[in-house]
């Protein structure tokens, strides 16, 4: 088997691992108290700091902030849940979508 | 010079508080609010090092009582609560200055001031009611207790990133005052991190805030 057989069989295998643990793509999150939206320019200052992240929306009517991560990107649920909360409000449930 | 000054401030070149506004932004936001009525006009910028306090400046020109107020003010988030359909906040409020006397046996005193008080609010998308008080001590200068608070209702549910439109009523109490009631319809609109109220109060006077946050 030559080196760069070798080397793209560990890519793979390391790149599969990464998306085991970190789901990407995009992630819808369930928030408490998101009724204003002046206040909720702070989801969008919050998250566009991070640099996983490409763009969020924010639904009023349905109280859902969707977070879409740059290409094979990704953030924990805690690490979603922490700044849901810098940003004032509760997280009520986190779905992965793709 | 006074006049220029109040010119300036009701232009909307100094920023003034709402007395609704979040006084905590989220970490590491900054935010400048101006409020400009019949009895003062306000200029606070506070940063938010964490979701939890704020610190900022703050200036007050109280026209009718005749001093300047220049202070440290420090916010606190005490409690949040984030429910499906609405959120609601108590805060507590406070600050350290010096207060400067421009009339009469005053004009030109300084004396040391400080102010406390708590606000808190309801709201969701539909209602909105808010409560603020504090008290002012300013030694020889002055010293007063004012309280003041909203009703607002949205005449409809705008989306994320459209012009927000709200009607409300304040309604502020000032024991000490020449006037000690004062009722002010006003319009709320905002838009993105833009918030601008106008109003009148039951005297005709003016009332007009902006809020900026970055």
């Amino acid at each position: 088997m030559n080196k760069p057989l070798i080397t793209l069989l560990f890519a793979i295998l390391l790149s599969a691992t990464v998306y085991g643990s970190h789901p990407s793509g995009t992630v819808y999150v369930d928030v408490n108290g998101l009724v204003c939206d002046f206040c909720a320019r702070a989801l969008e200052k919050v998250f566009g700091r991070q640099d996983e992240v490409d763009a969020i929306n924010v639904d009023l009517d349905n109280k859902v902030i969707t977070i879409h991560f740059e290409e094979g990107q990704s953030l924990d649920e805690a690490t979603i849940s922490e700044l849901v909360a810098d940003s004032g409000y509760d997280v009520r449930a986190i779905r992965y979508g793709s | 010079m006074r006049t220029t000054l109040t010119l300036l401030l009701a232009i909307g070149l100094a920023i003034a508080e709402s007395i609704q506004a979040r006084p905590v932004s989220y970490p590491g936001g900054w935010t400048v609010m101006a409020m400009n009525d019949g009895s003062v006009n306000t200029l606070h910028v506070h940063y938010s090092p964490t979701a939890r306090y704020s610190l900022g400046y703050k200036f007050e020109y109280w026209r009718d009582r005749d001093f300047s107020l220049n202070a440290v003010q420090y916010n606190h988030l005490v409690q949040r609560w984030n429910k499906p359909e609405s959120q609601a906040n108590v805060y507590l409020k406070s600050g350290l200055g010096i207060a400067t006397g421009l009339a009469g046996t005053q004009d030109g005193e300084t004396n040391a001031a400080a102010f406390v008080g708590i606000a808190m609010d309801w709201e969701d998308r539909r209602f909105f009611v808010s409560y603020e008080n504090r008290y002012t001590e300013a030694g020889k200068i002055d010293a007063f207790f004012q309280q003041s608070a909203r009703l607002g209702w949205a005449p409809y549910e705008g989306d994320y990133g459209d012009l927000h439109t709200w009607l409300m009523v304040q309604v502020e109490h000032m024991p000490e005052g020449e006037h000690n009631i004062t009722v002010t319809p006003l319009i709320r609109l905002f838009k993105d991190v833009h918030l601008l109220e106008a109003g009148l109060n039951n005297r005709g006077e003016l009332l007009f805030n902006y809020v900026f946050r970055y």
